[in-house]
């Protein structure tokens, strides 16, 4: 029809005016052209609808209640008639305030503002101001800060956080393991700070040298991780009867190759060690290998896989713990050296980064044959939280001098090297002096009669060492933390024995751990105080 | 009538009340506009003429107070002629704020309402008595 095209030609320049007549006002006619149920003031109700009505949700329409004076619509429904009919009004409300409002100047005083009408010239001008999640009422002094940010560089060290996977490259560091038998699965990869070490086995053959990827050098070192290259600290060679030879130039990468029958350089092993800062980024990663050589009757081979993480600008030192220890790992202990007024540990433990036996406290080791002096040397390390007791018996003859027989007990039970020190949490380090806690040392004598008159032999017979550990920290995460630590020898009378005879005398070593954590104590919030304070001259002129 | 005074009583009674009135009315009406600003929208565009034009009718009185009652009382036409022309000006802010401000509340209408009456009511005594120095 021509009206309907007339109409869309015309484009609106605003927003409709909005409806300001009273009588034509009506908000709960929500159907178009069809009577809402209850709606006093809808157009399209019939008489006879309005006869059903109950209500009216209605009731008034007015104007700004402000206004002196206003137009009012009325409607009610007059529930004695019979039908019910609707009655509609229109009255002036008058307000009775002084403060009434008796004219304005201001047009857009009592009634919303009417928004601009987006057309194809102010659009752009409109989204700069309203496009974004936030706008002000003031668009002239609007500043535009996003476009200031920089976008953030993808060259940027990535920063870790204890466990997320180390990215390469292409994807991420992996660490074959076995997952469900103890084939090797290449999908394993290494989490950030996780030392893990993984054994599987992976299938290769002499045939298939060349072309499974995973024993080569190549496949391990080839992904680098983001901004930092693998380099290859050490290769050691392996040969087949499994001798061991550690190789001088060690920047080469040796690929598999054939010869005489043999499939050399493949990878047994590899040890990543990785050194990280404290603000989680990896500045260095090395790779130390340990390649063998195959020969035509092997269908498989064992890998081992390893991966360490040391903190730039320490030693690394196997930790016991982070920071409480942790139960079964080895309690860390150290010497003061003269002079210095920290551990000396530091210095032992450049050499070895495994297994440091200068570093450990230690207790004698039972044998089979439980001889005393024929078991020297043989030592278990003290593991954190296992009650150990150990022992062997002496056998004492006439012909032995008491000060040798002491001083051979004292390095039987308390070992070569007994430290002084031991670390109060399992990843004390050496620098900080007061994290590492004394060795008391006590003695105690068998005899409670004490002759101390008679000038006799005493031999140490028995080391108890008590560690006493609290726990600290949260309740919900309570780490362990060694307190106290005590080593009693126990002393008893060697009597003279008549020559030819022989005594044997029991010698136990023993360690237990105490818990003297305290309870914990409940702890609850300060009561609400009322603060209610006046001025500081509230009675100024009388005060 | 005493001959030998010519100052008119009325007139200097009149002064006196306005003088009173006024600081009444300069206090309603700066509170109500207080009271508008924080009921009302009041942008900033309309609150400051409307302020300043509260202040320049209370210079005005004030001058034309002091004038008139100086020339009342001193017999002189000058300073009463003086007080008429400033009146005048008063007359108009006071219809401002009468009908162009820009929220007229029922106050402002009875308040402006008594303060026109008393300027008329003065304007007339001055008149008076200025016929009454001349001759």
């Amino acid at each position: 029809p021509p009206e309907t095209r007339a109409a869309a030609r015309v484009r609106p320049r605003s927003a409709p005016a909005p409806v300001t007549d009273v009588a034509k006002l009506c908000v709960c006619d929500l159907l178009v052209a069809q009577c809402d149920v209850n709606c006093c003031c809808d157009p399209d109700c019939s008489a006879a609808d309005f006869s059903l009505f109950t209500t009216c949700s209605v009731p008034i329409v007015t104007g700004d209640s402000h206004l002196c004076s206003q137009k009012a619509a009325i409607y009610s429904l007059d529930v004695e008639a019979n039908p019910p009919e609707r009655i509609f009004k229109l009255i002036d409300q008058v307000n009775p305030s002084v403060f009434c409002i008796h004219a304005t100047n201001y047009e857009q005083a009592l009634s919303f503002r009417s928004p601009e009408m987006p057309t194809s010239e102010n659009f752009d001008q409109l989204l700069k101001r309203f496009g974004s999640a936030t706008f002000s009422a003031e668009p002239d002094n609007w500043n535009m800060n996003t476009d200031a940010q920089n976008p953030s560089d993808v060259n940027e060290t990535y920063r870790y956080e204890y466990g997320v996977p180390i990215r390469t490259v292409d994807a991420f560091l992996r660490l074959p393991s076995p997952v469900v038998s103890s084939w090797c699965s290449d999908a394993n990869p290494a989490g950030f700070l996780v030392n893990q070490a993984t054994k599987c086995t992976r299938s290769v053959s002499v045939e298939k040298c060349y072309n499974v990827q995973a024993v080569s050098m190549l496949f391990y070192i080839n992904s680098s991780i983001l901004a930092v290259n693998i380099t290859v600290q050490s290769i050691v060679v392996q040969s087949l009867n499994g001798m061991r030879t550690l190789l001088n130039g060690s920047d080469v990468i040796r690929l598999p190759m054939i010869l005489d029958e043999l499939c050399i350089n493949i990878v047994l092993g590899v040890s990543y060690h990785i050194t990280y800062t404290d603000a989680g980024e990896i500045i260095e990663a090395a790779a130390s290998f340990v390649l063998g050589a195959i020969n035509n009757e092997v269908l498989s081979i064992q890998q081992s896989f390893e991966i360490s993480f040391t903190q730039v600008n320490t030693k690394p030192v196997p930790l016991s713990g982070n920071p409480g220890y942790v139960v079964g790992l080895p309690i860390r202990a150290g010497f003061r050296p003269q002079g210095y007024p920290f551990p000396v540990e530091i210095l032992f433990a450049a050499l070895v980064l495994n297994t440091n036996k200068y570093s450990q406290l230690t207790i004698l080791q039972s044998t089979s044959h439980q001889d005393c002096l024929a078991a020297q040397g043989a030592r278990t390390p003290i593991l954190f939280g296992y009650n150990m007791i150990s022992g062997c018996k002496l056998r004492i003859t006439a012909a032995m001098k008491c000060q040798p027989l002491t001083q051979t007990l004292l390095d039987l039970l308390k070992g070569q090297s007994f430290p002084e020190y031991v670390a109060s949490f399992g990843n004390s380090q050496a620098q900080d002096v007061l994290d590492w806690v004394p060795i008391t040392h006590l003695h105690t004598s068998e005899q409670r009669i004490s002759n101390t008159f008679q000038s006799s032999c005493q031999i140490p017979v028995s080391l108890e060492i008590e560690v006493k550990w609290t726990k600290y920290g949260s309740l919900v995460n309570p780490q362990a933390r060694i307190v106290n630590v005590t080593a009693t020898i126990t002393t008893t009378t060697l009597k003279q024995l008549p020559s030819g005879r022989e005594r044997t005398i029991p010698v136990t070593s023993s360690v237990v751990f105490t818990d003297i954590s305290s309870p914990a104590e409940p702890g609850y919030k300060a009561w609400p105080t009322i603060n209610a304070r006046l001025p500081f001259d509230f009675f100024f002129p009388f005060v | 009538n005493n001959s030998y005074q010519l100052s008119s009583v009325p007139l200097q009674i009149l002064f006196y009340v306005n003088g009173i009135y006024y600081i009444f009315y300069f206090l309603a009406t700066l509170a109500m506009i207080v009271y508008k600003s924080q009921v009302f929208s009041y942008p900033d565009d309309f609150l400051a003429p409307d302020l300043a034009l509260l202040l320049i009718m209370a210079i005005l009185e004030v001058l034309r107070l002091y004038f008139g009652s100086k020339g009342n009382l001193t017999e002189e036409e000058a300073p009463l002629g003086l007080s008429l022309v400033i009146t005048v000006g008063s007359v108009i802010l006071s219809v401002y704020f009468l009908v162009w401000q820009t929220y007229v509340l029922k106050a402002d209408v009875i308040i402006n309402a008594v303060l026109l009456f008393t300027y008329g009511l003065e304007s007339v005594l001055k008149v008076v008595a200025i016929a009454a120095f001349v001759s």
